[in-house]
């Protein structure tokens, strides 16, 4: 078996509208790429990205579900491993801002208590077609004590600031300890509910 | 129950027919509930030559104004009781279609009945209709984000290796061949080696054989 190439695993959880960008979100901070076609995630994927802090190689495992309604039941089941999670708003859609209440009763519902949260405005880079102002959301956010960034995964802003804001937030609560095994093998899903193939 | 009558009236509808083949006589041999004005007519004419027959006497005269006048009574009777029966089977023709409408409705909407509010209904010939479960799309999902995990692990493997960082694995089939080019070599340059390997080898085959 190879030698571990990373010190932590981190998982963390995208959640918001269908449509608000979670998947491009992801896939800037893990290709490094945009695309602007759109295809709805079905039910639940997942991208594995390395990154260092504090002297310490992290692999974030993040999983991006669907928006779509449909797939809510699936994609609750995964909110429970979640050590992160990425609440996603798009700024020229009010609906998706209005339902962010939603989705933060859905985390209080069916994912761990210490999860980190964190809000994330998606499409800052239209600013044209801006409804939501920066002002709500920041509002919101300090409401529910949680940090809070516009991002554009088209114009590649605050995407990378996010995703290394939430792990070293969760870095800042995990107990310094060498990793087991359990917690660093990604292919047994470790805490991620519904992953019973492996697990059981 | 409503069917056996109505074939007697058709019945009676085509004897009507018939009746009408048979001549001006003929119609005196109809039943009264069949006759038409036509039938009356029929009827004057007959009467009317017999009448003829009997000559000029005044008596006649006076008995050919009272049967014409029973006549012009009879044929209105005639009239009216036909235009009543043409209202009945108008009315009954609208009610039997109304009775087949409600009975095809009813039978193209009991399934609907069935359907409580949170129901779907699927048409079986749409190719893009649903037709997985929950569950099977769950399964689905959770054998692709594994072997696309495993996919992950195998890979990083693969770089590590290609990159030097683990050196390849001494597995038993490649230290045999290394021990192997080892004595090779050794037993080309060193005599005393040769026959040291010699005398151990002829002592295994010895042993072998």
């Amino acid at each position: 078996m190879a030698k571990k190439t990373y010190d932590l695993l981190f998982k963390l959880l995208l959640i918001g509208d269908s449509g608000v960008g979670k998947t491009c979100v992801l896939f800037r901070f893990s290709d490094d790429a945009f695309n602007t076609t759109f295809i709805s995630t079905i039910g639940i994927d997942f991208k594995i990205k390395t990154v260092e802090l504090q002297g310490k190689k992290i692999k974030l495992q993040i999983w991006d579900t669907a928006g779509q309604e449909r797939f809510h039941t699936i994609t609750t089941s995964y909110y429970r491993g979640a050590m992160g999670i990425m609440l996603v708003y798009d700024i020229t859609n009010g609906k998706s801002f209005e339902n962010i209440s939603k989705w933060l009763r859905n985390i209080d519902e069916h994912a761990n208590e210490d999860v980190e949260r964190m809000l994330l405005g998606n499409k800052c880079d239209m600013d044209d077609k801006r409804v939501v102002p920066k002002g709500k959301g920041e509002q919101i956010a300090r409401e529910h004590g949680i940090r809070f960034f516009e991002t554009s995964a088209k114009a590649n802003i605050n995407i990378e600031k996010a995703f290394l804001t939430l792990a070293e937030d969760i870095l800042r609560k995990t107990p310094v300890k060498e990793p087991n095994s359990e917690n660093v093998d990604i292919s047994s899903g470790g805490g991620v509910t519904g992953w019973k193939s492996k697990c059981c | 129950m409503e069917e056996p009558p109505l074939r007697e009236e058709e019945e009676e509808e085509e004897e009507e027919e018939e009746g009408d083949e048979a001549g001006p006589e003929g119609a005196l041999g109809k039943s009264p509930f069949q006759l038409t004005a036509e039938d009356v007519y029929d009827i004057s004419y007959v009467m009317g030559r017999e009448l003829m027959a009997l000559g000029s006497d005044p008596r006649v005269t006076q008995l050919q104004f009272k049967i014409v006048r029973v006549l012009e009574m009879l044929e209105t009777l005639v009239n009216e009781g036909s235009l009543t029966a043409e209202e009945l089977r108008m009315e009954r023709d609208n009610l039997r279609k109304e009775v087949e409408g409600l009975r095809r409705g009813a039978s193209a909407a009991s399934p609907e009945v069935s359907l409580g509010p949170d129901k779907m209904v699927v048409d079986l010939t749409d190719p893009n209709r649903p037709r997985f479960t929950l569950q099977e799309l769950r399964d689905v999902l959770q054998e692709r984000n594994k072997l696309k995990s495993q996919l992950l692990v195998v890979q990083e493997e693969l770089q590590s290796y290609k990159s030097g960082l683990i050196p390849p694995r001494e597995g038993p089939g490649r230290r045999e061949k290394d021990v192997l080019v080892a004595r090779t070599s050794n037993a080309s340059s060193d005599k005393e080696e040769k026959t040291i390997i010699r005398k151990l080898f002829s002592f295994r085959s010895g042993k072998q054989t």
